[in-house]
């Protein structure tokens, strides 16, 4: 096989950034931007649920559980497909395709997030809360200024590695035609048709670069981690 | 806004036909891609515990390059990229008519959507069923290991009698996980065309119109699927014992201390 990578040559900011200077962001930027604001509302959302399960317990758990479950049992795919139905019906109008992919990615990655949050805040000690309760602290003063700050360096390397899987899933966008990497890359090779192993293996070194990156920081988090730790 | 949900939109005619053929695809496609992933796995542990460094860095670079790349990306690159590689003859030979290579309902076997869609979903899924798989490993005591040693076993039957056994049971439960997400990425193949469940769901969609009632169903056929391999594979898949040792342990040791167990 004989690499040709005059086409990268010719499309790489294309595939850096999209549409950029028609204020259409595309490409990596949009992947990035997608993945991080994905990443933002899922854990906000995501510890809230956690927090919603961990103060009330019992059916209120059981459902967000139900819900989680249910989540995690259909393709992203589908979830993706249920907002595209489901937001314009809700606001009345059509959404921007990559910010209904962005909130599906979003939901879907909450409920990862919530378990995991939920995990690290049960690994902590039961004298903890019960601290709490006997210095008079409310429920969810104990949940703010005593599990949540004490799990958070637990709950680092596995925010990051749902960061990591986030941003490997920003690439069905694909599959609804928002111009994200992966999108602008199936673009480039429908037009210039014959250079193909060139374009996807460009586009999956992004990928690696930018995942592998943040792999090497959460494994270093995590030794850190237990560097500190009392064992 | 009221809805008048028709589902005689896709559980009739066509889009049935469709739906049922895009389920069994599916099926067929997760079958294949679990049976490619796992005896990929086995290579790559085999490989990984032979010692030497060469087979230990192979199987860390695949791990590394599989885990940190999206399969839809990796699905494209298999499908326009490396199926193009392939001799000329083979490519003709797999696009010809086979009625041999037929499953039921009308899906073959042999065509290049459907070999693409295996070998991305298998090569992907290995490398994170060994990561189970080793975590499962790991997660057996060393003594386990030192008596096995101490016995004359081999490495081959350490591995085989010991550790995997009791690995496998371990880590069942995410390696079980492992095998539904297989399914469940399987989606991603309507990306490269292949007419699995959700492509032949979106084709609904634009068929009829009926974009809840298809969603509708193909959701629940997913959720169905994944409820009955859960089960299936729970069912069949090794077992620890239940904490039945270590408690019968636990009551001899409170009541009669030490009894030479």
């Amino acid at each position: 096989m004989e690499f040709d990578y005059s086409v990268l040559h010719d499309n790489f900011t294309y595939l850096l950034w999209g549409r950029m200077a028609d204020g259409q962001p595309g490409g990596v930027l949009l992947t990035l931007i997608m993945a991080v604001s994905a990443g933002v509302i899922a854990l906000l959302l995501g510890i809230g649920m956690a927090a919603l399960a961990w103060r009330f317990g019992g059916w209120t758990r059981r459902a967000l559980f139900v819900w989680a479950e249910f989540i995690r049992g259909i393709p992203l795919i589908f979830v993706i497909f249920w907002l595209y139905f489901l937001l314009p019906v809700v606001f009345g109008s059509s959404m921007p395709g990559a910010l209904t992919v962005t909130l599906a990615l979003a939901w879907f990655t909450s409920a990862a997030v919530m378990h995991s949050t939920l995990a690290g805040l049960e690994s902590l000690p039961v004298g903890q809360s019960e601290a709490g309760i006997a210095s008079g602290f409310s429920q969810w003063q104990i949940l703010r200024t005593l599990l949540l700050p004490q799990a958070w360096p637990n709950l680092l390397p596995s925010y990051l590695g749902l960061l990591i899987s986030l941003l490997k899933d920003t690439s069905l966008a694909f599959i609804v035609n928002v111009p994200e990497l992966t999108t602008v890359a199936g673009q480039v090779n429908n037009r210039v048709q014959i250079y193909p192993a060139e374009i996807f293996l460009f586009v999956g070194l992004i990928y690696y670069l930018l995942c592998a990156t943040l792999a090497g920081i959460a494994g270093r988090w995590m030794r850190g981690g237990n560097r500190g730790s009392l064992r | 806004m009221a809805w008048h949900l028709d589902w005689a939109g896709v559980l009739t005619g066509q889009p049935l036909q469709w739906v049922i053929s895009g389920f069994l695809t599916t099926l067929y496609v997760t079958l294949a891609g679990s049976v490619l992933a796992t005896v990929l796995t086995v290579a790559l542990l085999a490989l990984r515990l032979t010692p030497g460094k060469v087979g230990r860095g192979f199987v860390a670079a695949y791990v590394s390059l599989f885990r940190n790349t999206p399969l839809l990306v990796q699905l494209l690159f298999w499908y326009f990229a490396a199926y193009g590689v392939l001799p000329q003859t083979w490519r003709f030979y797999i696009g010809d008519v086979h009625p041999w290579a037929v499953l039921p309902v009308n899906v073959s076997w042999l065509t290049p959507e459907f070999l693409c869609a295996t070998w991305g979903l298998g090569l992907f899924s290995a490398a994170f069923l060994l990561e189970e798989v080793q975590a499962g490993l790991n997660s057996v005591p060393a003594g386990q290991t030192e008596a096995a040693l101490s016995q004359g076993f081999s490495r081959w039957a350490l591995l085989r009698y010991v550790l995997l056994p009791q690995g496998l049971a371990n880590a069942w439960q995410p390696i079980t996980g492992q095998y539904l997400n297989l399914m469940k990425l399987s989606s991603l193949a309507t990306g490269i065309g292949f007419s699995e469940l959700t492509y032949q769901i979106s084709r609904i969609e634009s068929y009829n119109a009926h974009a809840l009632e298809g969603f509708a169903v193909g959701t629940a056929l997913y959720l169905l699927l994944g409820l009955v391999m859960g089960w299936l594979l729970v069912a069949f898949g090794p077992k620890r014992p239940r904490e039945k040792k270590p408690w019968l342990l636990a009551v001899a040791k409170s009541h009669g201390g030490q009894n030479g167990v």
